[in-house]
């Protein structure tokens, strides 16, 4: 190896350490919410955590999973996060894949597609499609709705033309039909994309909340981010604006417990993250180089 | 081509439920004059008759969470009204999207709930979506004995469309650490240049004699807020002040509001008063109140926090609390301002107007709902409370003579009270109620009391503004008082000086506030209001 000089050596070094600095500065808060979430009422009210818990308390989290309606809520996530990115995955490989082919109107189809990508309907028409689908208080309503999304569905099919002709051609000649191509050669090679895609599409039903707001009115089918967000936020009155209706009552559970409920409502989809990372890291780049 | 018809065909149903759409709100619009002829014809039904069965639905906002769908506080209401109630109770930070979506997509419920001033409510009654009540609200307990000039905020048109939600006519007011005073050998202020003076003395002088630097004075937060006025003199949110043209303004732009951001920039820059105010959200400002550390915050009479206070109590277990008198104003006046009188409102569906039956069912179910219980009666021997709160037993215990709540009384949806749209008891203005009656800590009782007394000797300012609509406010109101906030509050962290404050009000009236002092006026001078007024 040659020798680096002084000035490539203070260069690493600092780097290092700026990049030390970045990282602390993105554990930080979570390691904060880690901490008051083990601690004591009285701990945190005395401002006596600031990176661990003075006295390890597991009251939070005895509350929280004594919680019905949390334990249910996060049944309910995992429920939509499974079936909806599997609901995804299917369409958007299989319409992005016919996209590839010599399909009639393929253009106008696409142009559809991208005419959606730059022009979506507001919250209100998008509620009277749901409500005219029966889909109203259905889980169903978190699915359906955002079955496809026209960005991964371009990409996905921008993925499916860089799959080289000759293979298609190949098993053509070898008696395969569409779907036996489909199935037998090009799902395989894009188990990249698919885990990219599937990863993409599971956070975003893991987080989404506001869908849950809109079209579910039982609260027993609530998913865990709306439940979060009652935990965390609903039941601040924001109360300077309000004049003189400010209140009193109804304040949030202590800060311990929104600590400890926000840790379990991400732990979940965050500890996926390093298994999928590889590709995640690949989907990123799809589509971008063709070759 | 195929794929034209089937363009077409998706153009087709998108229309058509556009005009679905449309139409369903048209019908609705058409209704309400149809419908005030036969509520004339039709007055010999009995309000109370139960032998028909209906379908009640209604939608409300509520702070705090839903309670389920199917329960036994339902199955309850159901019964003793005869109807098949569906109520719906959306988190109140989602209600103004959802609600409007719900409207919106041709489903209006027979019962809507609007927050206080939600501008939709004028709109859409405006609209003829809402039926006028004055024909019937008298067949009604609670409902019928609403005095007038509070029903006068909910008409358009001369009728009245909505049923105000109850709300304390006391406000929340200052309170002092009267235990902290006593240590330091402090008399209760009298105008903010001893309060100022307090406030210090709480910071450098260790009030609560642990040896320790660790306290402070003023507990305050997010928006200024609390907005510590002593006096609707200095209330940010009251139409006190009068412009060169008698025009009445807003309190965030007024001389006693300069007055105040000056007392607050004073203690900012002795440190008497919450330093990281600016970030601060409501229950953290509580904090540093009921954690010890802050000796002056405000309270009121109702709608006290007792797990807070008890929390206060454990760390010092001497605290003391009292209420901080207003102060003289430099134009005599004495006095606090008085609530607006509503928290919401409730409108009824024009739809219903061909359905006398369904109409006075439902104002029943209304009525019922905001029925007040004095405190001889909150107990299981009335079968109206008994009812109300679930059944002794199952949706409440007595302990010490007092009706207490089981754990699961909401969440499990136990008693009918959860279920009512509008749950909050309509005190009458004839009864006296004890406010500390409510509580259970000594300390709590003694404040409370402190409060009312204060309150009873003293007088209250009816701000002019209450049920006054404008349209700019609606607009751009929340913005623009988000705006004047954070000036005011770079004010005072020093960030901008207070001698800019005339330049601050130019921008404000510049900005929207002209127009909206205009609009507010012209609905001041509609009701008659012309000197202050004093209850």
């Amino acid at each position: 190896m040659a020798k680096r000089s002084t000035g490539s050596k203070v260069f690493d070094t600092l780097n290092s350490f700026l990049l030390l600095l970045v990282a602390a500065v993105m554990i930080f808060p979570f390691l904060y919410v880690f901490s008051v979430s083990f601690s004591s009422v009285s701990d945190f009210l005395e401002n006596d955590i600031i990176l661990w818990p003075k006295e390890w308390v597991t009251d939070a989290y005895e509350y929280i999973l004594g919680s019905k309606a949390f334990i249910r809520s996060l049944f309910v996530t995992v429920y939509v996060t499974v079936v909806g990115t599997a609901v995804n995955l299917f369409f958007t490989s299989t319409m992005g894949y016919a996209l590839t082919r010599n399909v009639t109107g393929q253009r106008t189809i696409l142009f559809l597609v991208l005419f959606t990508l730059l022009f979506s309907a507001g919250m209100i028409p998008t509620y009277i499609v749901v409500k005219e689908t029966f889909l109203i208080n259905t889980l169903w309503a978190l699915i359906l709705p955002i079955a496809i999304s026209p960005f991964n569905l371009i990409v996905m099919r921008q993925f499916f033309l860089s799959i080289p002709e000759e293979l298609k051609e190949a098993a053509l000649i070898d008696g395969a039909n569409e779907i036996q191509i489909f199935s037998k050669i090009i799902l395989p090679l894009s188990k990249p994309a698919l885990a990219a895609f599937g990863l993409f599409y599971a956070v975003g039903h893991w987080n989404n909340y506001f869908a849950g707001v809109l079209y579910l009115n039982d609260p027993a089918k609530w998913p865990i981010q709306v439940i979060l967000r009652q935990i965390v936020i609903v039941n601040e009155p924001n109360a300077a604006l309000g004049g003189h209706e400010m209140s009193l009552e109804a304040l949030p559970p202590p800060e311990t417990i929104q600590m400890a409920a926000i840790l379990l409502a991400t732990l979940p989809i965050l500890l996926v993250y390093p298994f999928l990372q590889k590709h995640f890291a690949k989907g990123v780049m799809l589509g971008s180089v063709k070759g | 081509m195929k794929f034209k018809s089937l363009l077409l065909l998706f153009l087709i149903a998108i229309l058509s439920i556009a005009l679905i759409a449309c139409s369903e709100k048209e019908s609705a619009g058409e209704n309400p004059s149809s419908k005030d002829n036969e509520g004339e014809t039709n007055t010999d039904i009995d309000p109370f008759d139960h032998s028909e069965k209906y379908s009640i639905t209604g939608m409300t906002f509520r702070f705090g969470d839903p309670p389920p769908t199917k329960s036994p506080g339902l199955d309850l209401i159901n019964e003793k009204f005869n109807i098949e109630y569906n109520p719906q109770i959306i988190p109140q930070g989602d209600y103004v999207e959802k609600s409007s979506a719900i409207v919106a997509g041709g489903d209006m419920p027979d019962l809507v709930g609007f927050q206080a001033n939600d501008f939709r409510f004028y709109q859409w009654a405006e609209q003829g979506a809402f039926l006028p009540l004055d024909d019937f609200l008298h067949h009604f307990e609670t409902l019928g004995g609403i005095p007038d000039h509070i029903y006068d905020a909910f008409k358009v048109d001369g009728k009245i469309y909505g049923i105000p939600r109850y709300s304390q006519p006391y406000p929340l007011t200052p309170m002092v650490r009267k235990d902290w005073l006593d240590n330091l050998g402090l008399e209760m202020p009298t105008n903010y240049e001893e309060l100022k003076a307090v406030a210090i003395a709480f910071t450098n002088e260790d009030p609560d004699q642990n040896g320790e630097d660790d306290t402070y004075g003023i507990a305050i937060g997010e928006n200024i807020n609390p907005n510590f006025n002593m006096g609707a003199y200095w209330d940010a949110s009251a139409w006190y002040h009068q412009n060169d043209e008698g025009q009445y303004i807003p309190g965030i732009i007024s001389e006693g509001r300069k007055e105040l951001i000056q007392f607050f920039a004073d203690l900012y820059e002795t440190g008497a008063m919450t330093k990281d105010f600016a970030v601060l959200n409501w229950a953290d400002t509580n904090a540093e109140f009921y954690s010890g550390k802050a000796g002056i915050f405000v309270g009121g009479v109702a709608g006290m926090s007792e797990d807070y206070m008890k929390g206060l109590l454990e760390i010092d277990p001497d605290a003391e609390f009292v209420s901080i008198p207003p102060f003289e104003a430099p134009d005599g006046s004495q006095g606090f301002t008085m609530g607006s009188g509503n928290s919401g409102i409730l409108a009824l569906n024009a739809n219903m107007a061909d359905d006398l039956g369904k109409i006075y069912r439902s104002l029943e179910l209304v009525d019922y709902g905001k029925k007040f219980f004095p405190k001889d009666q909150r107990n299981p021997d009335n079968p109206d409370f008994d009812w109300m709160w679930g059944l002794e037993g199952t949706g409440y215990n007595m302990e010490d003579g007092n009706p207490v709540r089981v754990p699961n009384f909401s969440s499990d949806g136990l008693a009918p009270s959860t279920y009512f749209l509008d749950n909050r008891e309509h005190i009458p203005s004839d009864s006296q109620p004890r406010y500390a009656d409510d509580y259970s800590l000594p300390a709590m009782k003694d404040l409370v009391n402190s409060l009312q007394d204060m309150f009873e000797s003293g007088q209250l300012y009816i701000n002019p503004a209450n049920g006054v609509i404008s349209e700019t406010e609606q607009d751009k109101g929340a913005d623009l008082l988000q705006f004047i906030m954070n000036e005011q509050a770079k004010m005072i962290a020093g960030q901008r000086p207070v001698s800019d404050w005339d330049n601050l009000v130019e921008e404000y009236l510049q900005r929207g506030g002209a127009d909206i002092i205009n609009e507010v006026n012209e609905g001041i001078n509609n009701k008659d209001y012309t000197d202050h007024q004093w209850d």
